[in-house]
């Protein structure tokens, strides 16, 4: 067994390793963490608009408005989610007793992010934005 | 030692904490930020709703202080990501440059548009 590792090939290693909640919260922290920070740039970037004036930035918004980019928003909020829950889970274990009790935390971040996740999605589908949004069209 | 590669030869504890103390900052402004922006559709999509918005000094500060502390804690974040992976030292240094580069302008345009009004 011993004289296998360790395998070569970064697809090897990556099929060897052990998936336990630990390794999946590290990894979907990174990622979740790369695509937020892709976001605030782009968001930075979008709200420029607001330097040019009124109808610069309501005919931006209108884009946003759209079923597809609210769809990606609840998305966005997936990743702010898993990102921020799992960041406290993070704090806990660094700066607090969270090592002893990691992996409730990590059942717990799921749990209520599943939560929030669907009552966001049903905030922005419920009746009130999507009469905005037909308003607008 | 390996830390040659590196953008420091200090031992990161000062970032590691800072990573944790602006983290735990952003859950904060960020909850902030939802419920302000984005309490309805309208509140965070249209000219009119900023600009009454932006009248208000402390709405431009938790803006200014969403844009900072977002940014410092994504793009140290990513710094962090490539520190992993052994790297030549010019790869390591354009990324670090790279990475300050999107710093300061960000961090510019935001500020630009926020002080806009």
């Amino acid at each position: 067994m011993s004289s296998n590792y360790p395998p070569a090939g970064w697809a090897k290693v990556l099929l060897a390793y052990h998936k336990f909640s630990g390794s999946w919260a590290w990894a979907l922290h990174r990622v979740t963490g790369l695509v937020l920070t892709g976001y605030i740039m782009l968001h930075i970037f979008a709200l420029m608009s607001l330097q040019k004036g009124k109808e610069a930035f309501d005919s931006e918004m209108l884009l946003f408005r759209t079923p597809m980019f609210l769809f990606l928003e609840w998305f966005l909020f997936a990743f702010l989610l898993f990102h921020a829950l799992n960041g406290i889970r993070i704090v806990l274990v660094d700066l607090a007793e969270g090592a002893r009790y990691h992996k409730k935390l990590y059942y717990a971040a799921v749990i209520v992010g599943l939560i929030l996740f669907f009552g966001m999605g049903y905030i922005m589908f419920t009746q009130d934005t999507l009469h905005s949004v037909a308003a607008v069209k | 030692m390996s830390s040659k590669y590196y953008g420091s030869r200090g031992s990161g504890a000062p970032a590691w904490y800072l990573q944790r103390v602006s983290g735990v900052a952003l859950f904060v402004v960020a909850i902030g930020h939802y419920i302000l922006m984005h309490y309805h559709l309208d509140s965070g999509h249209t000219y009119d709703a900023v600009l009454a918005r932006m009248q208000n000094p402390l709405y431009k500060a938790l803006q200014i202080s969403f844009v900072v502390l977002g940014l410092y804690h994504g793009l140290s974040g990513t710094w962090n990501i490539f520190r992993d992976y052994k790297m030549p030292a010019w790869l390591s240094w354009t990324i670090l440059g790279l990475i300050y580069l999107a710093g300061i302008t960000f961090v510019s345009l935001g500020i630009a548009t926020i002080l806009s009004f």
